[in-house]
């Protein structure tokens, strides 16, 4: 008995923490109608400051934390004004939400720079006795924790509900266009929304920081937990948000306890997806839904990208022709290796691609594709001795059949829920490879993989590995590019651009989303298969959440909806840390930038404007077209 | 006898307790051009998103050609030849206006998607029909010069005649035109009259639903009012431009009816 209510105890304290960046959630939610995926890093930005001020330069507790809350809000004000405004403001709620886990990535990356990789953990406020009630035993820095963040709750709502800036913010809530039309500074109150996140974030960072040891992605894991959160509470409610945080800190505090704390993980992921299937919506539903039309995704401008005719032939051979005479000449060491690398992952960017650029659903879980395809073949051939070829088709099948799963169950979800349930797939992947150590070999990965082989002619050395994912890659751009430049792409590409138009011209909306799905979820398989036998080892973090949003920002780089544009993307982003040593550190600030940058400055990508420019050059010379006289 | 392209039967529609189209009955006949008019928020819109099955009716039904539309979803709806257009004009951004147009084929293309990432013959020459269409319909209302422009980068009457070309690429036995002449200036409208005129001798059915009198008056066969949700009057144009209700609907009452 006593054991149980310990365990509520421990879950209360570890779901104050989820409950305040769940909050933080949906205080942004409700006025940007954006799930700002950065959430989670303030509270890594908050416990950090704290450890500047109180540990390295002595400061006493009080005026340390204040430092600390100021300086990471401040910086959360200047990243909203850079970055997050204008994205809310300019571009469609999806490549916000892709921005957003740009900006988790930057701080991830920037938090890296700063810290390194190893685990911090700061002083508590008042000591390390814990208070015993009676034989319970509560940590001090838990009633700290307790207190400050009841205040703040009270706070928030006394500002939300008692003010005229709380009325205007939700205002902006119902009903931004006509807040607009009553006179309210809309990107001033997104702003505002974004800065009280950050100021709370910060302050449940600086709390917490004592009771965790923090690292330079718990960034991550907040953001995952608070979205859980806040995702079985309802997104927008601020009720829901707290009760969805303490269930969620109770939920896996017991699951730590009986189960075991490997899967904790897990069992909040399917927790999450039950829910997100089941109830939509979330326990508490966050009022009437938002009129569907004061959003007007579909009037946000978008070029027009494309090369045709002779430029792109052209271009092609070109290309092909460069790529395959690569490999002869004397490359500086690790170039090829490289390059091999650039190539495999183009397959799952390519993927990718069909499913963001054309069809328009955003996937923040592609990795766990790559993991199923990566460790089911790897497990077929080395567990149990399967030619690689089989294993790699048998692989293929079985991610397709993950995603039909995926689409069958998250059939209801629209827009960025979707986008979430494939970010917990990913996830719950990982968290699997982590869990089943006797089939996956852990954390520490799987070895002794043996090379790709077809017909008894093995792909055992860096020259025959690239001229096979070199030829899988051609073969590939050419059969997605006959589909895409006909019926099929145009249907995809009106599935994107506006559902309601596609459906009233007779496009099935819902099997061609899940089409795309399917494809891709193929290439990633395919991709994270070569990925293994290429490196005759495979570990969880080699297809984790950071291979997702990296692969996202290739794409993202290269130019969405071009197909080819992903190679570049991939190219630049694996070459960079080969040919500049001391870049690796960087790696991670500069995909996150990346990602933010392009959405905001250049949103065709590199490719894109390179086809632009390109198809501009051809439009000089007279040209047949099929079909059309001259 | 054919049966009508289009027939609501004492179809109603309440939003929480507004009731917004109250047990509205008519029939748009085979190869006819009808119109549904009235002043704004007299439901018209609602009927026609109940029509195309966007939400279903609180009660009543809709049948076109015959098929009841109960539980059809937009896409079947469409492959049933049934195509509308949007009051604001939904092009597609980011494609070029032939492909725009292309779009509207979509229920003709034949090839499956395998077939088309093969490069078959039957997929490459299926496209260049198409496109030789998309270009002859483009020609037809004068834009065949924008084909290779990004649609939403042309002015808005421009945008709302690819529309109208989009959803004739479908081949729509029944075309439901929303507002098409909103924010066209007159010249524009009377251009868009001959060419409804001329969509519907070629043998498609349309049903326009219109704010604009001067385009309605002009062309249709027949006209519907609406007001308040309610049909008020229907019958051809000059039989509805003398009827008093609607003169009432649209300028108001001479005096206030007694209580």
């Amino acid at each position: 008995m006593w054991a149980i209510v310990q365990i509520v105890i421990g879950g209360l304290l570890q779901g104050g923490v989820f409950a305040i960046v769940a909050l933080g959630f949906s205080l942004v939610y409700r006025v940007t109608n954006v799930v700002n995926l950065a959430q989670g890093a303030f509270c890594v930005l908050g416990a950090m400051g704290m450890y500047y001020f109180q540990v390295e330069f002595g400061w006493p507790i009080l005026p340390a934390a204040l430092a600390a809350v100021a300086c990471s809000t401040a910086f959360g004000v200047l990243v909203g004004l850079a970055t997050f405004v204008p994205a809310v403001s300019r571009l469609p709620a999806s490549s916000a939400l892709v921005l957003t886990a740009g900006l988790l990535t930057f701080f991830i990356g920037v938090t890296l720079v700063v810290w390194g990789n190893q685990p911090y953990a700061l002083p508590p406020f008042s000591g390390e006795a814990p208070f015993v009630i009676g034989g319970l035993r509560v940590p001090t820095q838990g009633v700290w924790l307790a207190g400050i963040s009841a205040a703040m709750i009270l706070g928030l709502w006394l500002l939300l509900q008692k003010t005229t800036l709380g009325r205007a913010l939700r205002a902006c809530a119902e009903n931004p266009t006509a807040a607009r039309l009553m006179g309210i500074d809309l990107p001033r109150m997104m702003l505002l929304s974004f800065a009280l996140a950050a100021f709370i974030g910060s302050a449940g960072g600086v709390l917490v920081a004592p009771i965790m040891s923090l690292q330079f992605d718990s960034g991550q894991f907040f953001t995952i937990s608070g979205f859980i959160a806040v995702a079985i509470g309802g997104m927008g409610s601020f009720a829901g948000s707290i009760v969805g945080g303490l269930l969620l800190g109770i939920a896996e505090q017991f699951a730590a306890f009986y189960v075991s704390s490997l899967f904790a993980n897990t069992l909040a992921l399917l927790l999450l997806l039950f829910v997100l299937i089941l109830r939509p919506a979330g326990l508490f539903s966050s009022g009437p839904p938002r009129r569907s039309d004061v959003r007007d995704d579909a009037r946000i401008h978008r070029a027009v990208v494309r090369l045709e005719g002779r430029a792109a032939v052209t271009f092609a051979l070109v290309l092909v022709g460069v790529l395959a005479l690569l490999p002869m000449l004397p490359l500086p060491g690790g170039i090829l290796a490289s390059l091999v690398i650039a190539l495999i992952l183009f397959i799952a960017v390519l993927g990718l691609d069909v499913l963001m650029g054309y069809a328009g659903q955003v996937s923040l879980g592609h990795a766990g594709f790559m993991a199923v395809g990566g460790y089911a073949a790897a497990i077929l051939a080395t567990t149990y001795d399967w030619p690689p070829l089989a294993a790699t088709l048998v692989a293929l099948i079985l991610s397709v059949l993950c995603a039909l799963v995926l689409a069958a169950a998250t059939q209801r979800l629209r827009g960025h829920y979707l986008a979430l349930a494939t970010l917990a797939f990913g996830l719950l992947v990982d968290s699997l490879a982590v869990g089943l150590f006797d089939l996956t070999g852990g954390p520490s990965g799987l070895v002794g993989i043996p090379a790709f082989e077809v017909a008894g002619f093995a792909f055992d050395t860096q020259p025959r590995m690239y001229y096979l994912a070199l030829a899988l890659s051609v073969v590939l751009v050419v059969l997605l590019e006959g589909g895409m430049r006909l019926g099929f792409g145009r249907a995809l590409k009106a599935v994107r651009s506006d559902q309601l138009a596609a459906a009233a011209l007779g496009v099935n909306v819902g099997r061609h989303k899940v089409i795309a799905l399917c494809i891709s979820a193929a290439l990633a398989s395919l991709s994270g298969s070569l990925y293994a036998f290429n490196f005759h080892f495979l570990s969880p973090e080699m297809v984790s959440a950071t291979r997702s949003f990296e692969m996202i920002a290739m794409l993202v780089l290269g130019g969405e909806g071009t197909l080819i544009g992903g190679f570049f993307g991939s190219l630049v982003l694996t070459l960079l840390p080969t040919l500049v040593q001391d870049f690796a550190v960087y790696k991670t600030a500069v995909e996150g930038a990346i990602l933010v940058v392009i959405f905001l400055a250049m949103p065709e990508g590199l490719f894109g404007r390179l086809a632009i420019w390109l198809d501009r050059v051809a439009l000089r010379f007279p040209r047949r077209r099929a079909g059309v006289a001259p | 006898m054919t049966s009508p392209a289009l027939e609501c039967r004492a179809v109603s529609k309440s939003f929480d307790g507004l009731r917004a189209v109250e047990d509205v009955s008519f029939i748009v006949p085979d190869g006819s051009l009808c119109a549904l008019i009235g002043p704004n928020g007299a439901g018209k819109t609602t009927l026609f998103n109940m029509a195309t099955n966007l939400f279903p009716p609180s009660s009543g039904e809709v049948h076109f050609f015959g098929q009841s539309a109960a539980g059809l979803s937009p896409h079947q709806i469409a492959a049933d030849g049934v195509i509308r257009t949007f009051q604001t004009a939904r092009v597609f951004p980011g494609m070029t206006t032939l492909e725009n147009v292309l779009a509207g084929a979509h229920l003709h293309v034949h090839a499956g998607a395998l077939a088309q990432m093969l490069w078959t013959r039957k997929a490459r020459q299926e496209e260049s029909r198409l496109i030789a269409k998309a270009v002859a319909l483009l020609d037809m209302v004068g834009l065949r010069d924008a084909r290779e422009r990004a649609t939403a980068d042309l002015p808005i009457g421009a945008q709302k005649l690819v529309e109208i070309v989009r959803a004739l690429m479908a081949g729509p036995k029944l075309l439901l035109l929303d507002e098409p002449a909103a924010g066209l200036n007159d010249h524009e409208t009377s251009e868009l009259a001959a060419l409804l005129r001329a969509i519907c001798d070629a043998g498609t059915t349309i049903l326009v639903v219109e704010h604009n009198m001067s385009l309605v008056m002009g062309v249709a066969d027949q006209v519907f009012v609406l007001d308040a949700g309610r049909l008020i009057a229907s019958g051809s144009p000059q039989d509805i431009q003398k009827d008093h209700s609607v003169i009432e609907a649209y300028l108001g009452r001479a005096q206030e009816p007694a209580p």
